[in-house]
């Protein structure tokens, strides 16, 4: 019991990146919407783990199941999220334009660090789909207008207002 | 080709995302020091990486909403409304459908917080105006030299020209003694040369200076009583032509303001406003006279 207290306290302390997580797969959709998935993505693993539906080992295993609620409320419902303002910077446009499922698969393995293995279990396929689908991702997202992170801080500040029209 | 020919796509990725073990990762480094196409693949897909993280992590970094802070542990309410964050994200507008109640509230927020500040600097204004009726009701405001400077009307100047100079040891630059120098200079400085004789009223001229004015040169003539008080005029040129206005008291002299012949001129002295209006009235008729009375 002390046990399961202390793994639902700790998946608390990931919060933030989960929250991180969520902006991302929302691709501009709204900060709002985002945080609201967090939030019900907590409330969900927490609630079935009170229920005994859930036996979670260790923090990862928490992790990994409140990123998994997370993707599948998300994948539900940003069915009709809207499109990114044009404020947005380039890479979230480059984000909302790939598919539910390769965005996610990027983003748990790029931006959160992820294993395939655990990615895998996230998004609840087959190894093999996942690595297909960050191939995809990263072939579709390209390198243009991306630059690293830091090198031209200015650039990249430009850039996150400026477009190109034509 | 090369020995290394089983190197594949996913091995790459593997590479980006350390997910291959040391010998492997070897092998991967060499084949991409042969094949820069691959390389620049695996360049781009960090340069991804990096834009990402720096594209989001400063989400991760923001405070979080109170609300979830112990979203997992804390048992829920039962069927709670749409959720709200804590966290107020003005600028980027609520696009779900549970996010537009939040902004409904939002906009509620808005709405008081704008009524609310409207209210504040009404009270304020209010206050201010107050404020001011109470203060000017209570007669002559006391103005420093700073403020007779800022707001450079000639009765300010001359007031200031009358402070600096007339408690000096040397009122003028030029004394009446030396008529003819004194006329000459100012004539070439100021424009106005013709001292207008006030004797009959117990003012005798002492002398006279150029100094600096509103917008030009101007001429500073200094008369003195006998028993002792000293009265000043200032003229300047100026546009406008006018009667002698009422007497301005502030701060011990008595100022009167005229315009004349393209002068604006300023009586300024300690005496009583009805003797300065006086001397005022004989100074404007003495100037107004033609060129030839005083000469």
């Amino acid at each position: 019991m002390g046990k399961k207290a202390d793994i639902l306290e700790g998946l608390s302390g990931a919060a933030p990146a989960l929250r991180r997580y969520a902006r991302a797969l929302c691709a501009g959709a709204g900060a709002a919407l985002s945080d609201d998935l967090v939030q019900s993505a907590l409330q969900s693993v927490g609630a079935r783990v009170r229920a005994k539906e859930l036996r979670l080992a260790d923090l990862d295993e928490a992790r990994v199941e409140a990123y998994g609620a997370l993707t599948a409320l998300a994948a539900k419902r940003l069915a009709d999220a809207p499109r990114p303002a044009p404020r947005h910077p380039p890479i979230v446009h480059g984000l909302a334009e790939l598919s539910f499922d390769d965005r996610a698969a990027l983003l748990l393995v790029s931006l959160e660090g992820f294993g395939y293995d655990a990615a895998a279990r996230i998004v609840a396929a087959p190894r093999e789909t996942l690595l297909a689908r960050l191939m995809r991702a990263r072939a579709a997202l390209g390198s243009e207008g991306l630059r690293p992170a830091g090198a031209e801080a200015g650039a990249r500040r430009a850039a996150s207002h400026l477009r190109i029209v034509k | 080709m090369s020995p290394q020919t089983f190197i594949e796509e996913a091995d790459l990725h593997a590479l980006v995302d350390g997910e291959l073990d040391s010998e492997r990762r070897r092998k991967v480094e060499d084949h991409l020091l042969q094949h820069p196409e691959d390389a620049a693949l695996v360049e781009g897909w960090r340069r991804q990486n990096a834009a990402l993280r720096a594209a989001f992590e400063p989400v991760a970094l923001e405070m979080l909403p109170l609300s979830m802070r112990d979203a997992a542990t804390r048992v829920p309410a039962q069927q709670q409304g749409p959720i709200e964050t804590g966290a107020i994200h003005w600028g980027r507008p609520g696009a779900s459908r549970p996010a537009q109640r939040l902004d409904e509230l939002r906009a509620n927020r808005r709405r008081q917080a704008i009524f609310s500040t409207a209210l504040t600097l009404l009270t304020g204004a209010a206050l201010a105006g107050l404020a001011a009726l109470v203060f000017a009701g209570r007669g002559e405001t006391p103005h420093s030299p700073v403020a007779a400077l800022l707001t450079q009307s000639y009765a300010a100047r001359a007031g200031l020209t009358y402070a600096t100079f007339v408690s000096d040891a040397r009122p003028v630059e030029i004394d009446i003694s030396r008529r003819g120098e004194l006329v000459a200079w100012l004539q070439e400085r100021v424009g106005f040369s013709r001292p207008p004789d006030l004797a009959d009223l117990g003012l005798r001229l002492v002398g006279g200076r150029v100094s600096p004015g509103v917008a030009a040169p101007a001429g500073f003539l200094v008369y003195e009583r006998a028993d002792g008080a000293r009265v000043g005029l200032y003229f300047e040129r100026a546009e406008a032509t006018g009667a002698p206005q009422a007497p301005r008291v502030g701060q011990g002299v008595v100022e009167v303001e005229w315009r004349a012949a393209g002068f604006a001129f300023v009586l300024v002295g300690p005496l009583s406003p009805e003797d300065m209006q006086a001397a005022a009235e004989r100074a404007a008729t003495a100037v107004a006279a033609p060129a030839d009375a005083n000469h």
